[in-house]
């Protein structure tokens, strides 16, 4: 087991001029399961594959506990791999595909099929070890490819999206072994998924990665309740945060269509420092609420989403002389139809983002 | 009763047919749709190739020649019973086996070797595939020739115009080795070809999986023979029953090259030289060239399942 750093590593495909990972900086702890997450096309990916030794790293430096593994080839870098389809060795038995790494390494044959026999036993594969992977459901294959890479007892664990191939259900299943699993393996993880959700229930810490340039690594919570920019704050979180062009004005508060939103002396001051500036509410941190006048926004219910414990109500406002959508949560089993006119009140924080996305307060 | 009303519903019913009646016809016709196209082709097929092969079989079981002119006598199995003891057919035969079997084999080693080299991306891959592809355009009786005359022979020939300038003496390599000229000039044209079908195979690997052996920490021979070989095996197995299927019935390039001296007359250009090619017996010659067909039956049967094999294991994957 080991910690993983990534030094400034950049990776520049050949044939194109812009880095798909950009001077990425993380830190992982021994032990500690990060989740990359990112919109297709982010470099997340990219950035698994250059810690796996299978993508170049043209700048920067990689290390693995305390070794540099910039230039090492992955099968010497002693990390285990599960890809997206799984890339089971179709003409090998479960067993088989489960034991190849351990045979590469030369291990007797006795001491692989221990090895073997346990990491099956704690994914339920014993039945499956003589079985070809075509003859295994979506699950089962996901297990083996989990098992090829726990057999191996490396120092990392690399996964890249290894649960976007399974249907909903099982996925959310599999997702909670998964982390059953890591915890008490203890094996350093990284994980790169494009699903938020996983990204927040697996990850000791997530790190947002928007065109090859690292967003934010923090917890979860925290990524939530303070992100770093603006990218951040609109990425995370479903449905996504309330984001809109508010001006700057005085910086004694920001007006959001005829409801004021007063600022604190500091915050204030930075916001009034711009002309324009981002308001940012998550729809839980807004309620429908009676009309009062200028602490309130007035709106028309354009749709309600239903979702029995809770209700999403998106209603059109009008804000600087045109219409905008806000989402509101609302109670579920909520009286609430289209065309009511509703009035929107603030019952939490407000995040605050600068013109270059940054973050104000 | 509700009973009572589905009996009475057909017998009242005013249609002559039943539903069942009119599915069965509606799928007659639509079979007949799908056939009808075909039945011109299949006709044409079958007068060129199927009738030939009857009278082959009807002539086999004669004691038949044409030069000097005689009555068609049937003799029965005569002609197959001869075929175990006639030292020249065995020795035609030894001649196909050898031919077929070395040539096959030397051709799938070379075309899975170019299609590995091939398979990775350079420049001028493009170039180099058609340059490689361009051997099996080639006609196999222009092949013949050239190699023959601009290449292995002693006059106008390029390999001993080196030898020559090498200072050792010039070889008539079509002579003094003729399987062998052949075989080469056999292994030449189908190499492309098995490199074209094992580079099919290549491509169809995923990347993850070679990317997932490199993790697991095999070599690069490791994956070769642990992983690529494995996926390959099919497409082995098709490139040799598909060359075998061809070169067992190899003719042009021994009539151009030796004209069937000792050592390089297979069974076709045996049954040629009975026949047509001056012994003008037709009844053997049949019964060797039916022999041939079995034969070719029966790799072709293997050819056909292994390619079935194949198509299966894609629709899996």
């Amino acid at each position: 087991m080991a910690q993983v750093r990534y030094d400034e590593a950049t990776r520049i495909y050949p044939g194109t001029d812009i880095a798909a990972v950009d001077r990425l900086d993380l830190d992982i702890a021994d032990g500690e399961f990060l989740v990359v997450v990112g919109p297709s096309g982010s470099g997340k990916s990219t950035a698994l594959r250059m810690l796996a030794g299978l993508e170049f790293i043209d700048n920067g430096s990689i290390h693995i506990g305390e070794r540099d593994v910039t230039l090492v080839p992955p099968k010497e870098r002693d990390i285990a791999m599960v890809f997206q389809n799984y890339a089971l060795y179709p003409q090998m038995s479960v067993a088989a595909n489960m034991g190849f790494a351990l045979k590469q390494q030369g291990i007797p044959k006795e001491e692989r099929q221990r090895r073997v026999a346990e990491a099956a036993r704690i994914l339920d594969l014993e039945p499956y070890l003589e079985r070809k992977p075509k003859n295994l459901s979506g699950g089962q294959r996901q297990r083996v490819a989990m098992g090829r890479a726990i057999v191996r007892e490396p120092q990392v664990f690399l996964m890249d999206e290894p649960l976007s191939n399974l249907d909903a259900k099982l996925r959310v299943q599999t997702r909670t072994q998964l982390a059953d699993l890591q915890a008490d393996l203890g094996v350093t993880t990284v994980y790169v998924t494009h699903d938020q959700v996983e990204a927040m229930t697996l990850g000791d810490r997530v790190a947002v990665l928007e065109s090859g340039k690292l967003q934010q690594c923090a917890s979860p919570r925290e990524m939530y309740s303070r992100p770093a920019n603006r990218f951040v704050a609109g990425f995370i979180g479903s449905p996504a945060m309330n984001l809109l062009e508010v001006d700057g004005g005085d910086g004694s508060g920001v007006a959001l269509g005829s409801m004021t939103v007063p600022l604190d002396g500091e915050v204030g001051r930075s916001v009034g420092a711009h002309p324009s500036v981002t308001l940012g509410v998550r729809p839980e941190h807004l309620a429908l609420v009676p009309s009062d006048g200028d602490r309130t926004l007035p709106g028309r219910v354009s749709v309600v989403e239903d979702l029995g414990s809770e209700a999403f109500v998106h209603i059109d406002v009008e804000h600087r002389g045109e219409t905008t959508q806000i989402v509101v949560r609302g109670e579920g089993e909520s009286d609430v139809r289209r065309d009511d006119n509703v009035a929107i009140g603030l019952g939490g924080p407000i995040h605050l983002f600068g013109p270059g996305g940054e973050r104000l307060n | 009763m509700t009973t009572t009303a589905v009996p009475e519903s057909i017998d009242d019913s005013p249609a002559p047919v039943t539903a069942d009646e009119e599915r069965r016809r509606h799928q007659r016709r639509e079979a007949w749709r799908r056939r009808l196209p075909l039945l011109p082709a299949l006709l044409f097929t079958i007068v060129v190739t199927q009738v030939p092969f009857l009278f082959s079989l009807w002539y086999s079981l004669t004691e038949w020649t044409i030069v000097p002119p005689s009555d068609r006598e049937f003799i029965g199995f005569g002609n197959y019973t001869d075929l175990a003891t006639n030292e020249f057919f065995r020795s035609a035969l030894w001649t196909s086996v050898l031919m077929t079997v070395v040539s096959v084999l030397l051709s799938v080693v070379l075309g899975t070797a170019l299609a590995v080299l091939l398979d990775r991306k350079f420049f001028g891959q493009g170039f180099v595939r058609t340059l490689l592809i361009t051997p099996f355009l080639v006609m196999p009786v222009v092949a013949g020739l050239v190699w023959n005359n601009q290449i292995l022979g002693s006059a106008f020939g390029v390999l001993n115009w080196l030898l020559e300038t090498l200072g050792f003496g010039s070889v008539e390599f079509v002579s003094r080795f003729p399987l062998w000229s052949i075989v080469t000039v056999l292994v030449w044209q189908w190499t492309p070809f098995m490199m074209l079908i094992m580079l099919a195979g290549l491509q169809s690997q995923p990347d993850s999986v070679l990317e997932a052996a490199r993790v697991d920490g095999a070599s690069t021979s490791g994956i070769f023979f642990q992983i690529t070989l494995p996926h390959l095996r099919p497409y082995l197995e098709l490139g040799v029953l598909l060359g075998s299927i061809y070169l067992i019935q190899v003719f042009d390039h021994i009539d151009v090259m030796t004209g069937g001296g000792p050592d390089s007359t297979n069974v076709p250009y045996f049954v040629f030289q009975r026949s047509i090619g001056g012994g003008w017996r037709f009844g053997q010659a049949s019964a060797y060239s039916i022999v041939v067909v079995v034969f070719s039956i029966i790799i072709a049967t293997f050819g056909l399942r292994v390619l079935s094999g194949l198509l299966e294991g894609e629709d899996a994957a």
